[in-house]
């Protein structure tokens, strides 16, 4: 049984009992705080529902785009987003397979960010469609005429890729959600304890249980890494692959994912403030989590520096006049201020609050992280849209303005993003509880123990009855 | 479920989904009766018919591309459907000599003129007070009853009827047909009218040449082209014919390439094509041409004799106009004098070569002096009536009004002086057809209140504008593509050119053909009137005038007269060589005396209106007309890319002085008036001068065409040139002012004016 | 028998003067889409005519091109339309099938020269504008991306009389709407694969350019320099 026992190595100040307490208490009670915040963004995302029926119903023109910027917010926020995706997952797994023990209460909470920001994000190139109802054209089997989709196209790729990379992510989450689900099972009652059960899949924590799981793991967080590196590269594609100045890149593809983890991190880092503070995890996520992952964001910003100088620099001395045209449209002329407050919100701002240590407290890293992920997204903008204003044929070139209906859903999916957090922090235990116990200064597996978190750890061969906790 | 009863079932579904339908509108009177429908038409094959364009004067021959088609129409006041032949696109007529099978964007764009929203759609009767809009609708019985009733009296004046007929221009049997039917009534009288009319240049070429008629350039012999504000590709004569010819100038014969010289202050279409683009002062254009005959006959590359009699019109040619040194010439045109040496140069050692002017240097005070200076010099460089230079079409005779100097013509201003002075005989009846002079004179000329005292106005277009909105009946003709057609081009070929073209389709509204209005009033009138128009209707007036020209050789060769007929319908008329009587050379007036140096006069003082105000000629609306053509409004004009509106075209560096940016809306004024429109700063126009696209600006003229932009000849100054009595519409001063920064200025290219090396390095 | 249609524009003899704009227009029911649509960039003209200015006052000089789609062999924007709506059609035309465009703007995003158009809203035409719709060309809807398609109903057409009179199809027996108006004769349009042809004769010249040949579209459009 040794081999299913998680051996503790950290002190850790509180017991099990305090563990599920702490961590269920969200779950089993519902403050009037959460009704209020959940109706004001639930209105937020209705608005931006609404917007997007309307922009349906009433044909494309409603937004903002025109000839010749045919791409405007809706792929900014398509980049962005799943950009954001990368927090979770892939740091996740890397953290995993490096077995880096500080990231036991980070995990779940990085995880569902990438499941949600996917989601998000994934419906951009259904909303942008000019016929969104065919949406379903994209996905790879053949029409009824058997014509296949054209797998020549990076929006096939994406489709593929981000299908794939949903699929893995939430099967990334779900797994280890799946022995402190059964716990909520066991603590609850009724209807709850019915729902709970079924999607616990009857995790009764034997050994076989534990070991298969443990394969489970190791395995995904092997296949993820490969699977979020490719889908932001193919979304790079998206772009690269056209002859667009400052498109046809090959920078793009590692640009692109060095640019998503950065902001998938900073976004990690807010979320994680904001559940210390309303969920009281002080104890849980302290500033030692702050300070490695405010290193491992400080790590990003000069990854993120660096390929931006190595772009323009190159593009700077290739000096090809189409070329040209952009880079000095963003650097010195309409985007100058959009380009030098990217440059600020996602380097010079946090690169001395994250280099110096002093500064490396969770304020200070919230700081940082809140200008980085306004300057990603400004990053992402200026991919999309000035290369489009400016292609080619200067008698073509065009002034792209978001309309109010961009803006709402824009605003929407701002508000998707906590909303569907604070949906499932209300219903699941935000942080693994059972690895978390597992990191626990324990002398040894009380296998005669009824409470549940023993249950749940340690393995036995015959089912145990509902804990008593 | 098998197939076959899913489709009977849907079938049914649909069927009670349409009679639900209406049912619930409960509208079972409105449901429309279907007429018997044209048998000889397949559906998706199309037929060609010949046409004839009248969007411009040019009179280019159409090929009408018709298919089957379903529409609403209007018969004998029931509503229905007509399965039926709908013109579906405008091509030119490839046996046609002017355009060659040719069409210019106007042209392609008439198509909108049949299928206009706003067509009037049958006779109406004004109840309401004039310019309200109120009408009833009346039937064609009751609005020609009411014409006769309002035209007996008339007749039957003895020294002075009152009866004024105001048209555009006509060239062909309409022209005669309105000149008989106002033979019935004494005292009457014809106004042509439009607004871009070349009265000067037809006066001058008359003094210089003999032939009252605008020349036809032989361009694609050419080979070097020396043009002087005459937009000769865009809007100016007969432009297709002129674009056909520039090809080959360019690039049709192998191993010459005709070079071509702009002269103009403001950058034409046409001037965006020269090798070579300069800009003279306005109104200067007479001494510019001078001068380069001055070099000719100076450094002895042409005699002053070589101009025969149209050199003898010009002052001091005999003496080699030495009035006209480079150096003088230089300082009034603004043109340096070593590139005046060395276009004279060119011009002689390129031969043929060939000088063109038109437009606005017409439209000066000066015009006339300018125009026989030009054309003294085209005779002097040996170019008049010589391939290569300037030629004119032969006279069709028997069937357009000969070719006479202007006199006794009333102008608008006239005629609006008439009436509001009722001198010297008051006006009590005016027949409005194809003209719109309430939107194109000056305000000084008082035409729109003069319109006010007119005791009856009958007007005949086919859509309520300024002018018609004043008439008490409106007597919608047929669109020219539902109508027999004829049109003799005044130039562009050098064959005699007869354009019949029965209508292309039937008519989808219930109008009625202008000509067999009147031939029915006539005929209604009875007596002399009935004499007058003798024929059944227009058609049997054409086929009487045609007929005769089956014994002359030409493009059609028939054995009886039925047969020609056919025949000439089939092809869109009769070209040939002659039609038996030579063009009647008009000598010149005896009295007429060798012209001086004149300066041109403007409207305004240089200190209070310290630019230039140029009108020209819209490439998508020409002189208004087109406004109502929404192809027309959305097609962008080629130098700005603006769309549906009007600008205000300035310099670049005089803009950048008035803190004027593109887009900006701008006030410019004259002593006449005042109008706003959004700035188009252009490299392409003289510091001092405004430039404004004339068409837009329309106070009623349907939907795509009211209260869009602004009309620049309402601040035009009234003054005319002084030979002729032609509008001067050139010759405005204006000033200028930023009012406010969104001018609302549509563009298709919302690129920079100009990129290239200079913004890359910076 | 295959083609591979082209066309050949020489600027020395382009007037500006637009009559292919408005032909193209009449010809390939082309909406209109009213003065705030076009003041936003979404007119829509499969054929422009783009204007160059050169110089300063009063040594100034225009420029102008003429661009409708230009039928690149290797085109950009066929590979990415993930469902196959914009492709190559067997005579080498660059074809966009309306039904299968969902609308992703991907291929006017790579088009290097802005050669496609977007409809932003259904088309309407006031009655009876509707009339001059040419039934031989379909209407697109909202949603749906357009653009120039060399008038390919005429090919069809011309292929179908020839094939009913059991002959090859004549050089210069038909064109495109934008060719068949030009007043002054600067488009020729033909068949690239038959050497004796205007096009490719004309194509071959020392005048001729390709736009933007450095993108590597190849496209099918040759451009004639103005030789002044």
């Amino acid at each position: 049984m040794a081999q299913h026992v998680i051996t503790p190595t950290s002190a850790r100040p509180f017991d099990r009992d305090t563990i599920n307490q702490d961590l269920l208490q969200p779950v089993l009670h519902t403050s009037r705080r959460f009704y209020g915040l959940t109706s004001i963004l639930a209105a937020f995302v209705l608005a931006g529902l609404a917007a997007f029926l309307f922009q349906a119903y009433a044909g494309l023109g409603v937004s903002g785009l025109r000839r010749p910027v045919f791409w405007g917010f809706y792929i900014t926020n398509f980049v962005f987003w799943i950009g954001i995706s990368h927090a979770g997952t892939l740091i996740s797994a890397i953290l995993r397979l490096v077995n880096a023990r500080w990231r036991r209460p980070v995990t779940r909470c990085a995880e569902a960010i990438t499941v949600f920001a996917l989601l998000i994000g994934a419906s951009f190139p259904v909303i942008h469609l000019g016929r969104p109802w065919l949406f379903f054209w994209l996905i790879p089997y053949p029409s009824e005429r058997g014509i296949w989709p054209n797998f020549r196209s990076p929006l096939l790729w994406d489709f593929c890729a981000i299908l794939t990379y949903i699929t893995g992510s939430l099967i990334f989450l779900l797994l280890p959600m799946i022995p402190d689900l059964a716990t909520v099972r066991d603590r609850t009652a009724g209807w709850r304890k019915r729902v709970y059960g079924a999607v616990a899949l009857g995790w009764r924590g034997t050994p076989r249980e534990w070991h298969r799981l443990e394969m489970a793991m190791r395995i995904m967080a092997v296949v993820i890494i490969p699977v979020a590196v490719s889908v932001h590269t193919i979304v790079s594609w998206d772009f690269a692959m056209a002859p667009v100045p400052m498109w046809h890149s090959t920078v793009f593809g590692p640009y692109f994912v060095a640019g998503a983890i950065f902001s998938g991190i900073a976004a990690l880092i807010i979320a994680m403030a904001f559940l210390r503070k309303f969920l009281h995890l002080e104890q849980y996520l302290k500033p030692i989590h702050f300070d490695n992952l405010g290193k491992l964001l400080l790590v990003m910003s000069l990854l993120w520096i660096y390929f931006i100088v190595a772009e323009r620099l190159t593009v700077w001395y290739g000096n090809s006049t189409p070329e040209m045209a952009v880079l000095l449209a963003t650097e010195r002329g309409k985007f100058l201020p959009l380009f030098w407050a990217m440059v600020c919100c996602n380097f010079l701002i946090p690169f001395p609050i994250l280099a110096i240590k002093r500064f490396r407290t969770v304020t200070g890293t919230v700081i940082a992280s809140t200008t980085v992920v306004i300057g990603m997204w400004l990053e992402r903008f200026l991919i999309v849209v000035p290369s489009l204003e400016f292609k080619y044929l200067p008698f073509d070139w065009g002034h792209y303005r978001p309309s109010w209906v961009e803006i709402t859903i824009t605003l929407a999916t701002f508000a998707a993003m906590p909303l569907l957090y604070l949906l499932f922090v209300k219903f699941v235990p935000i942080i693994s509880m059972w690895e978390l116990k597992g990191g626990e200064p324990v002398a040894a597996p009380r296998v005669e123990a009824a409470s549940s978190w023993t249950q749940s750890r340690v393995p036995t061969e015959e089912p145990l009855p509902g804990s008593v906790d | 479920m098998k197939r076959r009863t899913f489709l009977i079932f849907s079938a049914a579904s649909a069927a009670g989904a349409l009679v639900d339908v209406t049912h619930k509108k409960g509208l079972p009177g409105k449901e429309m009766i279907r007429f018997i429908p044209e048998t000889k038409l397949v559906p998706g094959v199309a037929v060609h018919r010949p046409g004839i364009c009248t969007q411009c004067p040019a009179g280019c021959g159409l090929d009408v591309r018709v298919m089957e088609g379903h529409a609403e129409v209007v018969r004998n006041g029931q509503a229905g459907l007509l399965r039926m032949g709908l013109a579906k696109k405008l091509e030119g007529n490839p046996e046609h000599p002017v355009n060659l099978g040719k069409l210019c964007a106007r042209g392609q764009a008439g198509l909108q003129v049949t299928y206009n929203p706003d067509r009037i759609g049958h006779p109406l009767k004004r109840v309401g007070p004039r310019g309200s809009g109120e009408y009833i609708e009346i039937s064609w019985e009751a609005a020609i009853g009411e014409l006769t009733d309002r035209l007996r009296p008339l007749a039957s004046q003895v020294d002075s009827s009152g009866l004024v007929f105001l048209t555009q221009p006509l060239r062909g049997q309409r022209q005669v047909l309105i000149e008989r039917f106002l033979s019935v009534f004494a005292g009457s009288a014809h106004v042509p009218f439009e607004f871009f009319d070349d009265a000067v240049l037809r006066e001058a070429n008359g003094l210089s040449f003999g032939h009252y008629q605008l020349p036809t350039y032989d361009l694609a012999n050419s080979r070097y082209v020396v043009s002087l504000g005459a937009d000769f590709l865009g809007t100016w004569n007969s432009p297709v014919a002129q674009s056909l010819a520039y090809g080959t100038m360019r690039q049709g014969r192998s191993g010459v390439r005709g070079r071509f010289v702009q002269v103009e202050t403001r950058m034409t279409q046409t001037g965006a094509n020269a090798d070579e683009w300069l800009s003279a002062n306005p109104g200067s254009e007479g001494n510019l041409a001078l001068g380069l005959a001055h070099v000719l006959i100076n450094e002895h590359l042409r005699s002053a004799e070589s101009a025969a009699s149209a050199g003898d019109l010009i002052e001091g040619w005999k003496d080699g106009l030495p009035q006209y040194s480079s150096e003088a010439v230089a300082w009034k045109t603004g043109v340096p004098p070593a590139t005046i040496r060395r276009l004279a140069r060119d011009l002689s050692a390129h031969q043929p070569a060939v000088v063109i002017v038109g437009g606005s240097p017409l439209a000066q005070t000066n015009g006339l002096f300018t125009a026989l200076a030009v054309n003294a010099l085209n005779a002097l460089l040996g170019s008049a009536n010589q391939p290569g230079g300037l030629q004119f079409s032969p006279y069709a005779a028997g069937f357009a009004a000969p070719a006479e100097p202007r006199k006794g013509v009333l102008s608008p201003n006239e005629l609006a002086q008439q009436i509001l002075t009722g001198r010297p005989s008051p006006v009590q009846a005016l027949l409005v057809y194809g003209a719109n002079p309430a939107f194109a004179t000056p305000p000084g000329w008082q035409v729109k209140e003069s319109l006010e005292k007119v005791p009856f106005i009958a007007s005949f277009s086919n859509f309520v504008d300024e002018t018609t909105e004043m008439a008490d009946l409106l007597l919608p003709d047929h669109s020219y593509l539902e109508s027999w057609l004829d049109h003799v081009p005044e130039s562009g070929t050098n064959e005699v050119v007869i354009g019949v073209a029965p209508p292309a389709m039937e008519p989808l509204h219930n109008t009625r053909a202008t000509p067999d209005v009147l031939i029915e009033t006539a005929h209604r009138l009875g007596g002399r009137a009935a004499q007058a128009l003798p024929w059944k209707n227009y058609e049997e007036m054409l086929r009487s005038t045609v007929l005769p020209l089956r014994h002359f050789p030409g493009s059609v060769a028939a054995g009886s007269d039925d047969d020609f007929w056919k025949k000439v319908q089939q092809q869109g008329g009769w070209w040939g060589t002659t039609t038996g009587q030579t063009s009647k050379s008009a000598s010149r007036p005896a009295s007429f005396s060798p012209v001086k140096e004149q300066q041109p006069e403007f409207d305004g003082s240089a200190k209070d209106f310290p630019f230039h105000f140029l009108p020209f000629a819209s490439q998508q609306f020409y002189d208004g007309r087109n406004a109502n053509l929404p192809w027309l409004q959305e097609m962008p004009d080629v130098l700005t890319t603006a769309m549906w509106g009007s600008w205000v075209e300035i310099n670049l560096q005089t803009a950048q002085e008035l803190q004027i940016e593109q887009g900006d809306l701008v006030e410019v004024a004259s002593a006449h008036g005042v109008l706003q429109a959004p700035a188009v700063p252009s490299p392409g126009i003289a510091p001092d001068v405004i430039a404004m696209p004339v068409g837009q600006g329309h106070a009623q003229y349907g939907r795509y065409a009211t209260g869009r932009g602004a009309n620049p000849i309402s601040i035009l100054g009234p003054q005319r040139e002084t030979n002729t009595g032609a509008l001067a519409w050139a010759s405005t001063r204006v000033r200028i002012r930023r009012v406010g920064k969104n001018g609302e200025l549509c563009l298709f290219s919302t690129g920079p004016i100009t990129w290239g090396e200079k913004q890359l390095k910076r | 028998m295959a083609h591979r249609w082209g066309m050949v524009i020489d600027l020395d003899r382009c007037t500006g003067c637009e009559a292919c704009v408005v032909a193209c227009h009449a010809e390939n029911n082309i909406a209109t889409v009213g003065e705030k649509q076009a003041a936003m960039g979404r007119a829509i003209h499969w054929i422009r005519v783009e204007r160059h200015w050169e110089g300063e006052f009063p040594n100034v000089r225009v420029r102008f091109q003429p661009i409708p789609c230009q039928q690149c062999d290797d085109a950009p924007c066929e590979p990415v339309c993930p469902t196959y709506a914009s492709y190559q059609n067997a005579q080498g035309l660059n074809a966009q099938i309306y039904n299968r465009c969902i609308g992703t703007r991907y291929c006017a995003n790579a088009c290097p020269y802005t050669g496609r158009y977007f409809n932003w809203f259904n088309p309407s035409w006031d009655k009876p504008l509707q009339l001059q719709l040419n039934p031989d060309v379909s209407i697109r809807e909202s949603g749906v991306m357009e653009k120039c398609t060399f008038c390919f109903q005429r090919i069809l057409a011309a292929e179908a009389n020839a094939q009913a009179e059991k002959r090859q199809l004549r050089d210069g027996e038909f064109s495109p709407a934008c060719v068949q108006s030009c007043p002054s004769e600067a488009m020729v349009f033909g068949d690239l694969d038959d050497p004796q042809s205007e096009v490719s004769r004309l194509s071959r010249s020392d005048r001729g350019v390709k736009l933007l040949g450095e993108v590597g579209t190849f496209p099918k459009v040759t451009y004639l320099t103005r030789e002044s």
